[in-house]
């Protein structure tokens, strides 16, 4: 089958997609964005958290049919050109990337919950990110980040 | 021509400062956080095909026949293998070459490679698969370690016998003359259970047949090296055939120290004349690696009752499962470490290491010192608790101060006093009391999932301590390789540094980058992407490669420095009067020529642990880390809630703070899993819980706060006095948590992972 | 994964005929739970009606003080909404005790309804299972059954009912709208669950072409006071050992009446209905709580392994009670 959607502001026809193909599959094999990660593939991980029209989803679990005419964000569309996004700059400054598989999944849900709570408490992002599983960090260096671009964010927003 | 990938690991710039002992971002961060750094998995080539692993579902079984004639002829599928298509010799393996590259005339474990498929769609190809037929003598599988090593009726796993290594540690005298002396003794059994590593990234990687007859691979592995010493055999070719690129490591922890679809992948690329990836799911990733090894320990200790340990004695039983991998190193590590940091007068240790037809084991991050610390930590507390003792003040009576025997005979140098270590551990602040009204229910145990309110909640206070081998031991002659080359690049002195060292998202190219700036004075740093161009680096395992291949970077620079110096001298007739000096004269001096050093860095050797007192001094460099937990346990229900998890280690040096503690969290994590909730359940032989939704790893509102105290105690034989880091607080973090679970519910727990139930019981 | 094909109907008529159009069709909702069972292959659709565009994606409040939910509505959406979190608290916090912030954005309140057993043997087809192949076997009763059912369980099958937000619509008596071949139904909850009995392989009551388009909360005031706890081995994101939905109605010292449901020990979404009746008319004391609990829990059959989890429900039973019992 065709889809038909839009990643990162950019229109895309993907051909000969098979039905059983996910989200996930599509961005990384068939229009060449493998950000997105393919940790579990079983929605356990959030490594492949993308926006699927602005609410952060699960790309694995998203069946290919399910994305036509949808809009999607991934994290190869965070930046604004070169510039980093906040949550961007504060992850690689705060040492909360190691081996950075979790992070492309971990940048859209903590993207996402910025957007929505400018200055979560750590409770709050805690609850927010318990689905991005982290093999590295022991999350205290992406708790720093969340906070540190939380900040910087609502200092810009002042 | 050579085909290269749309997206390659690419060289990487580095932050224009920061030498040694400095923060600084990571020369690949932005890549990571734009989704632009190549993994192994992102690989992609135009008409590239799919291999897809056929795996025994049998633990135990003799092939009698595969028949893959329906599966070639599927649609799209364009190769199918077995063992008779192994092009060389068809066994690898890192210590012994007992694992069949493609199993032959039987299996011996769940998951065990039986056949490959390529085809052009990875659907395809799995739909192929499971049209190839193998008809199966199923038989009973061996399960029982304890059984395999000491009954002599057991069947065998293979030929040569079950006990893959059986290390005794006699240290001092007589240990039943010390058990007479004894006023107190204390014994229990524990265990262990199977521990992933469950690095995010899965295995994957891409071969690229070569117009030669060779194959370029791009793999994720912890040693390229090993890998490529394992590969060229079975695929036939001389080692100058097997190109291989360090793809992007989505972690590892030990589990790639082994093969995985390296061999696979070029054999159906090389069969094919096309390029095939290969990609694990997560299931098959439970499969295609080693985990840690689940243990039985059986422990008696004696002390007088002034708190003096008199006699130790352990037999730690490690289940290898099929393959050896690396389960010789594993034992040594359990038996040498077996009792931890203590001064005890008698000791005797056996440790094996056992064949059975479960999940094959080897390195996983702690490698054998995290069971036995298990153990050794969890007797220091029954101890101290029999003689009425704090436990604290029962380790400081007890622990083994620099100039001191440990099991082995090898004497601690150069170190932080372990004494001194707990002293600050337990004047490190305590974290708040829990307020029992206002607070946030997600910080109690149970968190999100509302189960208490405080009702039934405990707090209770643990302490662990462990004791890391650095490096490789037992006279292994380990070096690592490092090429330097200092240009001139639009005008500005720029340094390469290339090794084939593994980035597994430990840090290392970001500390190549400082030990570069710092040797060379140079701001400008690039890192060569890692490829057997150049020798070896050794593996990134055994917290080694700060050490090893930080130490060949320097030695590489040094060289590169002196010629940098004489190259000053020679053009403007005296030496430079600073490193600073050279550099700033360097566009002139070294106008368009290259200085271009390679250099190899041995540690010091090391011994043979003998076969029979297990004396030796085997071990490279030692570290200890020692953890305090706190934590609020909810004793109805179960439920476990660490409230902080305070850390004090002995680096050496501390080369980059934020690395430095992003290791020690991390390590620290990974005890917390293993203490309360992680497990690969096996059950027959078969693994019940190959998923994330079934094998738990903590998530962020599982771990604490951590609080950390690093100490620089320098080692004058390693660079810069640095001491390897990372493995250490994965041992005593895990001691402590369950220490404090039991001083608040008052249960021995002898077991971990500690779940609900053996806190909560049965009635 | 079976090759299948992939429909996007227009309507829930268009749905039902396309899903009476092939033999083992399946509807599609936000997919969290069944393309992954289709990738682990134990779900094996011929068929996919994807229904998640269909507009069941409101949630209305009746005039009455109910609420009426739409199969599509997103878990995140409801679990958000003012009249859940202010009127049913059990609801949203159900909801929110569920897998992670991502899962909930993407799965549907008809979906969660209909999610497969977490039982390791049905997500495993290298094993034995007659929930996936009758008559194949159960290897949970005497293998690996410590997370399994205590209660209504029987010889074929010891399987647990995943769902947490099913557990608290269970305690309201939700009830469930389906449209099928036959036109229009209602369906009260306990009632679209059943127990395994000699037939595993069918979880609920739904006919073949069933769609779930929306459910009735009826209003339930004394809900307003209502928890849901759940015992799980990790802080978030695992499945329960044991959780419980109550809502108490207390006046003077004395329980009015009471809504208690338990997740994680049973087939179904489990109504405590023993346990209700013990508890009506008695003194809102902890005393009360547990002797009603093990009224209900008399019931149990606990496996070789899973004995913990009458203790455990006894004790989360009389926690949740004895908070709102105050």
């Amino acid at each position: 089958m065709r889809v038909n959607f839009t990643v990162n502001g950019v229109e895309q026809t993907a051909d000969d997609v098979w039905e059983g193909e996910s989200l996930l599959y599509v961005l990384r094999e068939r229009v060449g964005l493998p950000g997105s990660k393919n940790a579990c593939e079983q929605g356990e991980c959030g490594s492949c958290t993308v926006y699927l029209d602005g609410t952060p989803v699960c790309a694995c679990l998203v069946a290919a049919g399910q994305a036509e005419g949808r809009e999607v964000r991934t994290v190869e569309g965070l930046a604004d050109g070169e510039r980093l996004d906040p949550i961007q700059e504060a992850f690689v400054e705060c040492g909360a990337v190691q081996c950075g598989f979790c992070t492309p999944g971990l940048l859209v849900q903590a993207h996402d919950l910025i957007e929505r709570v400018p200055e979560p408490s750590d409770p709050e992002i805690r609850e927010a990110l318990a689905g991005n599983l982290c093999r590295c960090t022991g999350y205290e260096k992406i708790l720093d980040a969340v906070r540190l671009a939380a900040a910087r964010k609502a200092e810009a927003g002042r | 021509m050579t085909m290269t990938p749309a997206k390659v690991p690419r060289e990487l710039d580095s932050p224009l400062d920061g030498g040694v002992g400095e923060s600084r971002r990571r020369p690949d961060g932005t890549l990571k956080v734009t989704g632009e750094f190549a993994y192994s998995s992102d690989l992609w080539l135009e008409g590239m095909l799919w291999g897809v692993t056929l795996r025994s579902p049998h633990p135990r079984a003799r092939i009698r026949s595969i028949d893959v004639s329906e599966a070639l002829a599927h649609p799209g599928v364009e190769a199918v293998l077995t063992h008779e298509d192994v092009p060389g010799f068809k066994f690898y393996g890192l210590e012994h070459k007992d694992q069949p590259v493609l199993a032959i005339d039987q299996v011996r474990y769940q998951g065990e490679p039986v056949a490959l498929v390529a085809a052009d769609h990875p659907e395809v190809a799995r739909r192929a698969a499971a049209k190839i037929k193998v008809d199966y003598e199923v038989l009973t599988p061996i399960t029982d370690a304890r059984r395999a090593a000491f009954d002599p009726d057991c069947e065998k796993v293979h030929e040569d016998g079950n006990v893959v290594r059986h290390q005794p540690v006699i240290f001092g005298g007589d240990v039943a003359e010390a058990r007479a002396g004894a006023d107190v003794i204390v014994s229990e059994t524990f265990e262990v259970g199977i521990q992933d590593q469950a690095f995010l990234g899965p295995e994957s990687g891409l071969a690229v047949p070569g117009e030669d007859g060779g194959v370029d691979l791009y793999v994720a592995t912890q040693w390229m090296h090993s890998d490529l010493w394992q590969i060229a055999p079975c695929l036939g070719l001389p080692e100058e055939k097997v190109r291989m690129t360090m793809a992007g490591v989505g972690g590892a922890f030990g589990g790639r120290e082994d093969l995985s679809m390296q061999i696979h992948a070029a054999m159906l690329a090389m069969r094919t004349g096309k390029p095939v990836k290969i990609v694990y799911n997560r299931e098959e990733s439970f499969f295609g690696h080693v985990h840690r090894h689940p243990a039985r320990m059986r422990y008696e200790y004696g002390a007088t009752r002034d708190g003096k340990l008199v006699f130790a004695e352990a037999e730690i039983i490690l289940d290898g499962g099929a393959y050896a991998s690396s389960t010789p190193n594993v034992v040594g590590n359990a038996a040498s470490l077996g009792v931890g940091p203590y001064k005890i007068p008698s000791i005797r240790v056996d440790a094996y290491g056992v064949y059975t037809n479960n999940p094959p084991c080897g390195a996983m991050r702690g490698f054998g010192a995290v069971q036995a610390c298990f153990a050794y930590e969890s007797m220091m507390d029954r101890m101290a608790a029999a003689l009425g003792l704090d436990p604290v003040t029962f380790r400081q009576i007890n622990a083994a101060h620099p100039g001191d025997a440990l099991a082995t005979g090898q004497v601690l140098e150069h170190m932080a006093p372990l004494a001194e270590m707990l002293g600050r551990l337990k004047a490190m602040p305590m974290p708040p009391e829990r307020d029992a009204a206002g607070h946030d229910l997600r910080e109690l145990p149970g968190g999100v999932s509302n189960t208490t309110h405080g009702e039934g909640v405990r707090r209770g206070v643990g302490y662990g301590v462990g004791i890391k081998n650095i490096c490789f031991s037992e006279g292994f002659d380990d070096y690592s390789t490092a090429r330097v080359r200092l240009s001139i690049i639009g005008g500005e002195p720029t340094v390469l540094v290339h090794t084939s060292a593994a980035e597994v998202g430990q840090g290392l190219v970001t500390l190549k980058a400082q030990i570069a700036r710092s040797e060379l004075g140079v701001r400008r740093v690039t890192i060569a992407p890692a490829d057997n161009q150049v020798g070896s680096a050794g593996s990134s395992s055994a917290s080694r490669q700060s050490y090893m291949t930080g130490g060949a970077v320097k030695v590489a620079c040094e060289a590169v420095r002196e010629r940098m110096f004489k190259l000053f001298e020679e053009r403007l007739g005296r030496p430079p009067a600073s490193l600073a000096e050279a550099v700033e004269h360097l566009p002139e001096v070294l106008g368009d020529e290259v200085i271009d050093e390679t250099r190899e860095f041995h540690h010091h050797r090391t011994e043979r642990m003998d076969p029979v007192t297990g004396q030796a001094n085997s071990h490279t460099q030692l570290a200890i880390c020692v953890h305090r937990a706190v934590v609020d346990v909810d004793v109805e229900l179960g439920l476990v809630k660490v409230v902080e998890l305070a850390a004090v280690q002995d680096v050496g040096k501390i080369m980059n703070p934020l690395s430095l503690e992003g290791q020690i969290h991390g390590g620290t994590a990974q005890g917390l899993g293993l203490a309360l909730m992680e497990e690969i359940v096996v059950a027959d032989g078969k693994v019940r819980n190959p998923s994330f939704t079934d094998y738990l790893i903590p998530t962020i509102l599982d771990m604490p706060p951590m609080r950390l105290d690093i100490l620089e105690y320098a080692d004058p034989r390693a660079p810069y006095g640095l001491r390897g880091a990372g493995e250490p607080p994965t041992l005593s973090s895990t001691p402590a948590i369950v220490a404090a679970i039991r001083d608040a519910s008052g249960l021995a727990l002898t077991r971990v992972p500690v779940r609900p139930e053996h806190i909560a019981g049965s009635s | 994964m079976r090759p299948f094909a992939y429909r996007r109907p227009a309507d829930a008529r268009a749905a039902v005929e396309a899903a009476l159009d092939a033999p083992r069709a399946m509807y599609l909702g936000g997919g969290t739970n069944l393309v992954d069972l289709m990738r682990l292959g134990v779900a094996e659709p011929d068929l996919l009606v994807d229904v998640a565009g269909l507009p069941y994606d409101t949630i209305r409040e009746t005039g009455d003080g109910g609420l009426e939910i739409g199969g599509a509505v997103r878990n995140s959406d409801l679990a958000a909404h003012p009249a859940v979190r202010r009127d049913r608290p059990m609801l949203a916090q159900a909801l929110l005790s569920a897998a992670s912030g991502q899962i909930r954005n993407a799965a549907t309140v008809a979906g969660n309804l209909l999610q497969r057993t977490r039982c390791a043997y049905f997500q495993d087809v290298s094993k034995p299972c007659n929930k996936r192949i009758p008559g194949s076997g159960c290897p949970a009763i005497e293998g690996d059954h410590y997370n399994l059912a205590i209660l209504g369980h029987s010889a074929h099958c010891v399987a647990t009912h995943p769902s947490d937000m099913a557990v608290a619509l269970t305690a309201f008596g939700a009830a469930v709208h389906v449209e099928g071949p036959g036109g229009r139904r209602e369906i009260g909850m306990p009632g679209l669950h059943r127990l395994p009995g000699d037939r595993p392989e069918v979880d609920t009551v739904l006919d073949p072409g069933d769609l779930i388009t929306g459910l009735t909360v009826r209003p339930l005031p004394f809900a307003a006071r209502s928890r849901y706890r759940k015992v799980r081995e990790r802080a978030s994101f695992a499945f329960a050992l044991v959780s419980v939905a109550a809502a108490l109605d207390v006046e003077d010292g004395t329980v009015r009446d009471c809504r208690v449901a338990l997740g994680g020990v049973a087939h179904a979404p489990w109504r405590a209905e023993r346990l209700e009746e013990a508890l009506r008319g008695r003194p809102a004391t902890e005393g009360s709580y547990a002797e009603a609990a093990d009224a209900e829990l008399d019931l149990a059959e606990p496996l070789r392994d899973n004995a913990y989890k009458i203790p455990l429900a006894r004790k989360v039973i009389v926690r949740t009670l004895a908070e709102l019992g105050g």
